[in-house]
């Protein structure tokens, strides 16, 4: 068969090598869609972030180049897989044949040996010692075949057929799955009007929403987050509560296809009263605290800290001329306190739980290709054994073995192993002085 | 850390510094060389015990599967280039791996041990840590760099016995580059982008300057089966690793999507893996296909042995960031 030339393994390496620099490329520059321009301009400095930006490095794996590169490996795969890989799988019919002592003798790495016992019993013990190794043998008229794993044969095939199939999945997940982020403060909906995904879309969002009924933040001892909760209600188009679940790190709610994800979890902002009158104020994150600023008058910058959801509100006053902000009080939840003119309460502590979301209709055939991928890549670790062997009487119960094998994978280990056993039956029957053979019957093969 | 595990672990690297130099001895005395090596390898294997007690008893102490920061995957990768050299040496009877395996243990162990304190305390996990995941996902990737450490280290005793010095030197320019970079990242606060230069320059001027002088060999006698057998061990290490390192990014893709709902996010730690995943692809069709001489396979090796580094330790110390930040520790 005329090969084409998309089946070039030249071309597979060149694409390989070729990827493999832009993937590094992308690890080294921070990419856009994932973390923000802002985030490059922060590494790079402005001009530097710009110049990447023109040269779609910032986005590396969205450029045309790199889609062009998948594109054309994807062609060499399918092309490799049609006219080399699958016809190897031919070789799973094709029996082993028997060789005689000349044909053994042409392998490079043929031995053979003379041995104290009739060539039966010689050719059986080879074989016997060959099963122990879980080689399936086969005698027949003096001459012996035996192979071990033959379906490794199958693996570079096996591979390329979970590789196909992962490009099937992805691609019904590019063409019909959807995802998005939303922060969703307690009593907040989330749905999928906004979601994100493909130019080629045909899929279509859910109709249903998800409700946030609370969320919270479980600690170790020392302060650190050990977990984050949130309680979802999916309410369907009717008003109704179609499911509930609390949700946390690694434990997803799963829903009508699409799963809802406890990504992040921060503390909003906090609800106070200041002589009467109910605030909210927004939170920052400083080192390990959220921080709130409110000017009480025109030199006094209140500063409320919150080290979290269950930790009382730390107030602190900045004036000018004080080199730091001094701490006035310390309030718990529903806590009230006097400041000057200004009577303060704190009322709660707002959180907001950080949920991604997403639509993965290709799922199951990307699991199945990963299954099939990892199967063919354990078969290419297992080498496909051959071994042949003939056995010739001479006089007085004398015998001479020839025996060779192919083993591609590991040719060494495969050698002694063979040395080894003629070893074994060597001193299981003895060798025979020189000359003994020399009176057998002329070998006719 | 118990005093328990603080004796085990150092059990196990004065023991890997001892059988070094009974490997190295096993070359200055070559009428005593298989008592040596052999000697070499009982102590190597006393070492391995130790250290898999030492693993244990962390993880008993900490009540977690013990492999949650740069410190403990150390003493992982450790543990994987010991086991996976007896292994391979248990096939092989190889006479020239025994001192680099050992070498490569006793310099991770001395890394783990120059960390800050902080790396080696028992800490809490991390939300995205708590999963079962956690100890599917990591191990097969720490025990696929160990054996492409070990596929890298036989490609240099390869090209040695072939007598392509001056490659070898040049790969091992290269190497160095690498490791002054990690070395650098991880004990200063050196510019970022300078040791990112330092580590891609080198390696990358020390392996063109390989590949050019591959044609250059010394006037010394080649050991043909050695040459051959050190060849097949670079194979055989990379056909063991590969698995596990595809493996490790399966699972890795299914407890992203899992946390996260994507199992691919293009983070810098899972593209270098990617990376690393496609140049061993590259050197096993090389390799199956005939389409280069052994001794460029083994400087694709060396190469491959680079980016098992980028990805596994030039992540934390070289400045990169993403969603694998749990290594670092500044």
């Amino acid at each position: 068969m005329r090969l084409s030339p998309f089946a070039s393994v030249k071309l597979t390496i060149i694409l390989m090598t070729l990827i493999a620099l832009s993937v590094l490329v992308g690890a080294w520059c921070p990419q856009e869609p994932q973390v923000g321009f802002q985030r490059v301009e922060e590494v790079f400095g402005t001009g530097m972030a710009a110049s990447l930006r023109r040269l779609g490095i910032t986005d590396l794996f969205h450029t045309p180049f790199f889609l062009g590169l998948i594109g054309m490996i994807t062609l060499n795969m399918v092309a490799c897989s049609v006219q080399r890989v699958f016809p190897k799988a031919r070789l799973l019919k094709k029996q082993m044949v028997f060789l005689s002592e000349h044909e053994i003798g042409r392998f490079p790495n043929s031995l053979d040996v003379r041995l104290n016992c009739p060539a039966v019993e010689a050719l059986e013990s080879l074989g016997s010692e060959l099963k122990k190794q879980g080689f399936l043998v086969e005698i027949k008229d003096g001459k012996l075949k035996a192979e071990r794993a033959k379906l490794a044969i199958l693996a570079s095939t096996v591979t390329h057929i979970g590789l196909l199939s992962l490009l099937v999945g992805v691609t019904i997940t590019s063409w019909t799955g959807f995802s998005g982020f939303k922060p969703v403060a307690p009593g907040g909906f989330l749905n999928f009007d906004n979601s994100e995904h493909s130019k080629l879309w045909i899929g279509s969002p859910p109709r249903w929403k998800v409700r946030v009924e609370s969320t919270h933040r479980e600690d170790y001892e020392n302060g650190e987050a050990k977990q984050w909760y949130s309680k979802l209600s999916v309410i369907g188009t009717n008003g109704k509560v179609l499911k509930q679940q609390e949700i946390s790190v690694n434990t997803p709610l799963s829903f009508d296809g699409v799963d809802v994800y406890q990504s992040s979890w921060g503390l909003d902002s906090i609800e106070i009263s200041v002589n009467g009158h109910t605030l909210h104020l927004p939170l920052r994150q400083m080192g390990n605290a959220n921080v709130a600023l409110m000017q009480l008058d025109k030199q006094t910058t209140l500063i409320f800290s919150l080290r979290g959801q269950d930790k009382p509100l730390r107030i602190f006053a900045k004036i000018p001329g004080w080199q730091q902000p001094r701490m006035l009080t310390e309030v718990p939840q529903g806590g009230k306190a006097r400041i000057g003119e200004a009577a303060l309460g704190y009322i709660k502590p707002m959180p907001v739980t950080g949920l991604q979301y997403k639509a993965d209709p290709g799922l199951p055939i990307t699991y199945a290709a990963f299954a099939i991928i990892t199967l063919g890549v354990v078969m290419a670790a297992i080498p496909y054994r051959q071994v042949w062997g003939q056995a010739i009487d001479g006089s007085s119960g004398v015998s001479r073995l020839h025996i060779a094998g192919i083993s591609k994978k590991s040719r060494t280990t495969f050698q002694r192993n063979l040395e080894k056993i003629l070893a074994r039956l060597k001193a299981r029957f003895g060798e025979p002085a020189a000359g003994e053979l020399e009176a057998r019957p002329a070998d006719n093969t | 850390m118990s005093e328990f595990q603080t004796v085990l672990i150092n059990t196990a690297g004065v023991l890997s510094i001892v059988s070094f130099w009974f490997f190295v001895g096993s070359n200055a005395l070559p009428k005593r060389q298989d008592w040596l090596i052999k000697t070499g390898n009982i102590i190597l294997f006393v070492g391995f015990a130790a250290l898999s007690s030492a693993i244990i008893a962390r993880g008993i102490e900490s009540n977690r599967f013990p492999l949650s920061n740069l410190y403990e995957s150390l003493l992982w990768f450790a543990w994987s280039v010991i086991g996976g050299y007896l292994l391979i040496s248990r096939s092989y009877g190889l006479k020239q791996l025994g001192w680099l395996a050992s070498m490569t243990a006793a310099t991770f162990f001395l890394y783990g041990s120059w960390l800050p304190a902080g790396q080696h305390e028992i800490k809490p996990l991390a939300p995205a840590l708590v999963s079962y995941w956690r100890q599917i996902h990591v191990p097969p990737l720490i025990m696929s760099y160990a054996m492409f450490f070990i596929a890298g280290l036989s490609a240099f005793v390869q090209l040695w016995k072939t007598t392509r010095l001056r490659s070898m030197l040049l790969a091992l320019a290269a190497l160095a580059a690498g490791i002054a970079a990690i070395a650098l990242g991880t004990f200063t606060d050196m510019n970022s982008f300078v040791l990112q230069g330092l580590f891609v320059g080198g390696s990358l001027s020390g392996l063109a300057g390989a590949w050019v002088n591959l044609p250059q060999q010394s006037t010394k006698k080649i050991n043909q089966e050695h040459a051959e057998l050190y060849e097949e061990v670079v194979y055989r290490s990379i056909m063991i690793g590969f698995p596990l390192l595809t493996i490790g990014i399966i699972t890795g893709g299914l407890w992203a999507n899992h946390s996260w709902g994507s199992y691919w996010s293009w983070d810098p730690k899972e593209s270098m893996a990617l990376a690393t995943w496609v140049g061993y692809a590259a050197y096993i069709h090389l390799r199956i296909h005939h389409e280069c001489s052994a001794e460029k396979l083994s400087l694709v090796a060396v190469t491959g042995m680079l980016l098992t580094m980028l990805t596994y330790l030039g992540f934390n110390s070289l400045g990169f960031g993403g969603l694998h930040s749990y290594g670092r520790f500044r």
